[in-house]
């Protein structure tokens, strides 16, 4: 078994769903305040056809859709409501949480839209997020952040570009001074630790003690 | 435990602790009200390294939001007294997300 000391930052696929099922738990009960997350196993992924993942199937899954790039990705989806009253006007957001096989980390997709369904356009969305909108960073821009189809849905979402997710994520649990954590411990942690980063720049906080919640 | 002070406020000492290629800082303990944000760290940290992007974290694999009390966090995460808050500028991290005015910050 690899130990943590040459751990590259990345997860297996196994292990994501195991980090994600263990973050959408936490999620439910210590952040109530936010709607759940709900896994969404991929159809076509053979070791996923197992009854007992099968949990909560997003409506918006619809198998007639699948094609083959769909059997690359697995889903934890927040159909988050982001409510902005922007001129009397409801704004939405969905969040999905995808593994990449390529990089071997989780990615954040997300999208947004008015209530008569309007998609907005990131700049719209920028404005509203909490990054962006506070007097510390009116002007961030995000060098990472892509327009493209998303693996399930095949509608556009924007991505946040998993291309240096390993680098802080190694930093994460390795760059601390209370020694070398156990490589069990980094696995169940690892979606909880990587959402209180990239979590913070869309608006999604999770409170501290989920981290420290040990059950 | 935070230090105690005279008046009724529970100061928390911070550690800041530089990981990765990030610069180490000169003063690098202080002691910040347990009522103030984290907000004031990162802000703390900011004009000291003179850097708008920074990645900063606690020793538990956490990287807290800007809005979190100092007390919670220590309460949290603290230990031996203090908590230390380490931070990171790799140029991966810092061109992760950009920023287009140098005066901004994306504590990520």
């Amino acid at each position: 078994m690899m130990d943590v000391f040459n751990w590259d930052g990345t997860v297996s696929a196994k292990d994501f769903r195991i980090g994600a099922l263990s973050f959408a738990q936490k999620w439910e009960s210590l952040n109530s305040a936010f709607p759940p997350w709900s896994w969404v196993p991929c159809p076509k992924h053979p070791w996923l056809a197992s009854p007992e993942v099968d949990i909560d199937q997003n409506s918006q899954t619809d198998p007639g859709e699948e094609e083959t790039s769909c059997s690359e990705k697995e889903d934890d989806i927040d159909d988050a409501t982001l409510v902005q009253s922007n001129h009397h006007e409801l704004h939405y957001c969905d969040f999905h949480i995808v593994y990449s096989y390529t990089f071997r980390v989780p990615v954040l997709y997300l999208r947004a839209y008015c209530s008569d369904g309007r998609p907005l356009l990131l700049d719209e969305i920028e404005k509203e997020l909490p990054a962006c909108s506070s007097k510390e960073s009116p002007e961030t821009k995000w060098a990472f952040i892509t327009q493209e189809e998303h693996p399930y849905l095949k509608r556009p979402w924007y991505k946040l570009h998993p291309c240096g997710t390993s680098e802080f994520m190694k930093l994460l649990f390795l760059g601390g001074d209370t020694g070398q954590p156990k490589l069990e411990v980094v696995l169940e942690l690892y979606l909880l630790s990587w959402f209180s980063a990239v979590g913070q720049v869309v608006g999604l906080r999770i409170p501290c003690k989920m981290l420290n919640d040990r059950r | 435990m935070a230090a105690e002070s005279p008046t009724s406020v529970r100061k928390v000492v911070v550690h800041l602790r530089a990981t990765g290629d990030a610069p180490i800082l000169k003063q690098a303990k202080f002691k910040i009200p347990g009522t103030d944000k984290f907000a004031k760290v990162i802000d703390f940290l900011r004009r000291q390294l003179h850097r708008d992007t920074l990645f900063v974290y606690v020793n538990s694999a956490f990287s807290p939001n800007p809005d979190e009390l100092v007390i919670d966090l220590y309460n949290n995460f603290g230990f031996d007294g203090k908590l230390v808050v380490n931070y990171a500028c790799s140029m991966i991290l810092t061109s992760y997300f950009h920023t287009s005015k140098g005066i901004s910050l994306v504590v990520f």
